[in-house]
């Protein structure tokens, strides 16, 4: 009897373990990827390299977890990149052109960002289009819009200061980092420790056996569109205050990026697993290989060769490791 | 008469892990016969089907076809077909959007160079439906034709290459009287032309319409076989049953309180029409009948999930309206579906999470977080009174046995202190010592004053826990039965009296 105890718990050890793994593949990687870069190349090591990767980790960071809230329910949302244009270029004009001050112009982007989500999640929900579809559709609808205001011209002027939000620091910290951490953990507690972001995976695991347990599963299909949009929104804030400049252009393979963030960050295509903070290691993963190809200087068209590999090799371990 | 042995069956065991499904079965199909295989659910009779044609590799025994003796280990669906047996399936297993004569072919087309001929298939199509004396519009969609039609595709597409041996898996289960009257004619050409057939039903009836002989399954066991004119169904359905009801169920609770749920003139087009049902505090209310009754579509009615076009709900005497799941929730409904995998659970959750997962808001911090302790000892408590078995509650729902994961289904409503357990097939392919579990829970929860509404294809269950039993066919309660007056014979009494009709 005590024989056959033993057996069981070890036998469960060994799952816990594979599973451990199994979730946390990512992170191992990542460190490894880290130390080997580390030791092997020296202008990887300096501080300035590394808080320049987490600086351009943060804002896709927080971008990749607006798509991963999607990706969570088992749906897609293709229209970030132009969330972002539109962010970058209303935003721009608002504050260039018109002279709207910068904390309003910032509220009304992200309202405008809440009514695409909201529409996002409509049209899926309600009129049942496939989202990857009318994500597409929309994402071309609202570039439409924007460039039809800027007539494709990027807008200058917006005020120094606005560029603390891309490029200042508290103490030697990036405040993007800082950003990124705040929103990291809020949304970590948001999805593990909220009845609302528990639904989130019950919904992606199971949509009827959610449905029948009484989530209000239209609501939380289309509050996970307008999680995207608005992280989507904030970060494009992030990139605007880089340049000091919206541009049409800011979110261009941008989607490309984020959606490799995602799977690399452990979550599954197809709903119901994955975790905050896995995005972000996935997302400091794939920032520190760019980084390594920019400082070993490989040009750009073999980065995306590379990048497009990895999402590959990604997808295919997901989708063959599915029944654990 | 000496007719050809078509398939023989002997000694056949089959073992799944933890179950016995077949137990040394003899059988045999001759030439020119339609053989009627009979049992309860889970008797066997499809796993034997699958047996003959390769799907499942039996444990043990011998299998003859054609008289050559069959290699187990290395016989397959393919291997099987090529000898000449085929299965046609209740399920439609048609490509929906594809026309009737490519849905024959698929697979199978002819074809000149790498072109398909569509003339050779249309001419093919066409004999095919003229042996079955069958007329059917092969270029139509197949979603646009008739149930009784997909089914003659269905056969039409099993005739291809001209079998000898023929299984219905209960093909007549979704059919209307007349289809089923077509489906007996073509039985009628099929074993003139001296082929045999495997026919599986769960209407007694056309076993003595169609069939020659006859074998009776019982958990798994041969019971008997013999010709069918020297028995009546009297005799059959006692051998079906198997044996007396014994202390398999609780004693029934017999103290009713007020009623809880009673629905009015529920109608919903093309699933059920004019039910009227209520369950009392205490009650065990069940609902009988054949496959495509509409129970499964009334339950989920019920519970907010299946559109009415009209219908009165009354929850404790008042006048409600439930227009989704969360609402039905609301007012003290639970639902265990029949598809507890598909519908009932989240399988990528653990325990505790699918165990609290309708009741969550019940477990806050601050209004705000969920508290995962308390959590985790509302969900040990609940599953510790279901006597689950299982190592932890981080355990994922899947590594679980069916048993022990619809108890988990049946937690999740127990925990949010439901006062009606709309039951959907609740031991639905779990082993016999679960299912007793079950029973005993069902008992507990009449006994504790909730009220039970439980759909089951098996009368047995049905008859050892309801109170009061509503009979349905074809969307329409038919009977309404109670107290000491639930028999076997009456209920299956009104299911027959009910086809004949």
């Amino acid at each position: 009897m005590n024989n056959v105890e033993t057996v069981q718990s070890k036998v469960q050890y060994k799952k816990n373990f594979k599973s451990f793994l199994n979730e946390w593949m990512i992170l191992i990687l990542f460190i490894g990827l880290f130390l080997i870069s580390f030791l092997s190349l020296p202008k990887f090591r300096t501080t300035g390299n590394i808080m320049n990767i987490l600086r351009q980790a943060s804002f896709i960071s927080i971008i990749a977890l607006g798509e991963f809230f999607v990706v969570l329910i088992a749906n897609m949302d293709m229209s970030i990149t132009s969330i972002i244009g539109m962010t970058s270029i209303y935003f721009a004009g608002m504050v260039a052109n018109s002279g709207v001050p910068v904390f309003w112009a910032m509220l009304i982007v992200l309202l405008m960002s809440i009514v695409v989500g909201i529409i996002n999640g409509v049209l899926t929900v309600y009129g049942k289009m496939p989202s990857f579809i009318g994500t597409l559709t929309v994402m071309n609808i609202i570039k439409g819009i924007y460039f039809i205001y800027s007539r494709g011209l990027p807008i200058s002027g917006l005020p120094e200061s606005f560029n603390f939000l891309g490029a200042g620091y508290i103490g030697f910290v990036p405040f993007p980092v800082i950003l990124l951490i705040v929103v990291a953990v809020v949304l970590h507690i948001f999805a593990q420790h909220t009845e609302l972001g528990r639904s989130f995976y019950a919904v992606g695991g199971n949509i009827e056996a959610a449905k029948l347990s009484g989530i209000n599963i239209k609501f939380i299909s289309i509050f996970a569109f307008v999680l995207c949009a608005v992280l989507s929104s904030i970060g494009a804030l992030g990139l605007t205050s880089r340049s000091l400049s919206g541009n049409v252009s800011i979110g261009e393979n941008l989607l490309f990026d984020v959606m490799t963030i995602v799977v690399l960050g452990g979550t599954s295509l197809t709903g119901g697993r994955g975790k905050v903070f896995g995005v972000v290691i996935g997302a400091l993963f794939l920032q520190v290989i760019s980084n390594i190809m920019i400082l070993m200087s490989v040009n750009t068209y073999w980065q995306w060769v590379v990048k497009g590999i990895i999402l590959i090799v990604v997808v295919v371990i997901d989708a063959n490791s599915k029944h654990d | 008469m000496a007719a050809e042995k078509l398939v023989e069956v002997k000694n056949c065991t089959m073992v799944f892990p933890g179950v016995k499904a077949l137990d040394n079965v003899d059988f045999t199909l001759l030439a020119g016969e339609c053989h009627g295989l009979v049992g309860e659910n889970g008797a066997g009779k499809s796993t034997l089907s699958k047996c003959i044609i390769g799907d499942y590799k039996m444990t043990e025994g011998e299998l003859y076809i054609k008289g050559q003796s069959i290699h187990i280990p290395s016989f397959s669906v393919r291997k099987s077909y090529e000898m000449g047996v085929a299965i046609v399936h209740q399920e439609f297993q048609l490509m929906e959007d594809m026309n009737g004569l490519e849905n024959i072919f698929i697979g199978r087309y002819e074809k000149r160079g790498p072109i398909i001929d569509w003339k050779k298939l249309q001419k093919k199509g066409a004999e095919l439906l003229e042996y079955l004396q069958c007329d059917v519009d092969l270029k139509v969609k197949v979603k646009h034709l008739r149930t009784a039609e997909k089914q003659i595709i269905q056969l039409a597409k099993a005739m291809l290459d001209n079998p000898d041996v023929l299984i219905f898996d209960e093909l007549t289960a979704v059919l209307q009287e007349d289809g089923i009257q077509n489906i007996f004619r073509i039985i009628d050409l099929l074993k003139a032309k001296g082929i045999g057939i495997i026919y599986i039903s769960h209407r007694l009836d056309e076993i003595f319409q169609c069939c020659d002989r006859y074998t009776v399954l019982c958990d798994g066991k041969f019971i008997s076989s013999g010709e069918v004119q020297d028995i009546d169904k009297p005799e059959l359905v006692k051998m079906i049953i198997g044996r007396e009801l014994k202390n398999v169920y609780p004693a029934k609770s017999h103290k009713f309180g007020e009623v809880l749920l009673e629905i009015k003139n529920f109608t919903a087009p093309t699933a059920f029409r004019d039910v009227n049902l209520k369950v009392r505090s205490g009650e065990v209310v069940g609902i009988s009948g054949l496959l495509g009754a509409g129970k499964t579509e009334l339950l989920h009615a019920i519970f907010g999930n299946h559109k009415l076009s009209s219908g009165e709900v009354f929850i404790k005497g008042e006048a409600v309206k439930i227009h989704s799941p969360q609402q039905a929730i609301k007012y003290g409904l639970g639902v265990v579906p029949d598809e507890r995998r598909l519908l009932g659970l989240n399988m990528l959750f653990n325990i505790k999470d699918n165990t609290t997962l309708a009741s969550m808001k019940f477990f806050k911090k601050w209004k705000l977080f969920q508290n995962h302790r308390k959590e985790s000892e509302a969900a040990f408590e609940i599953n510790k009174r279901l006597n689950l078995r299982y190592y932890s509650l981080l355990q994922l729902i899947s590594k679980l046995s069916g048993g022990n994961q619809q108890k988990v289904v049946l937690a999740k409503w127990m925990l949010r202190n439901c006062d009606v357990f709309l039951l959907d097939e609740p031991t639905r392919g779990i082993d016999i010592g679960a299912k007793f579990e079950i029973y005993n829970l069902i008992n507990e929860l009449a006994k504790a004053g909730k009220g039970v509404i439980l759909v089951s294809p098996e009368l047995e269950e049905i008859i050892g826990l309801s109170n009061r039993v509503y009979v349905m066919y074809e969307g329409k309660i038919m009977d309404v039965i109670e107290g000491e007056n639930i028999t076997q014979e009456v209920i299956i009494q009104d299911l027959l009296g009910v086809v004949e009709a």
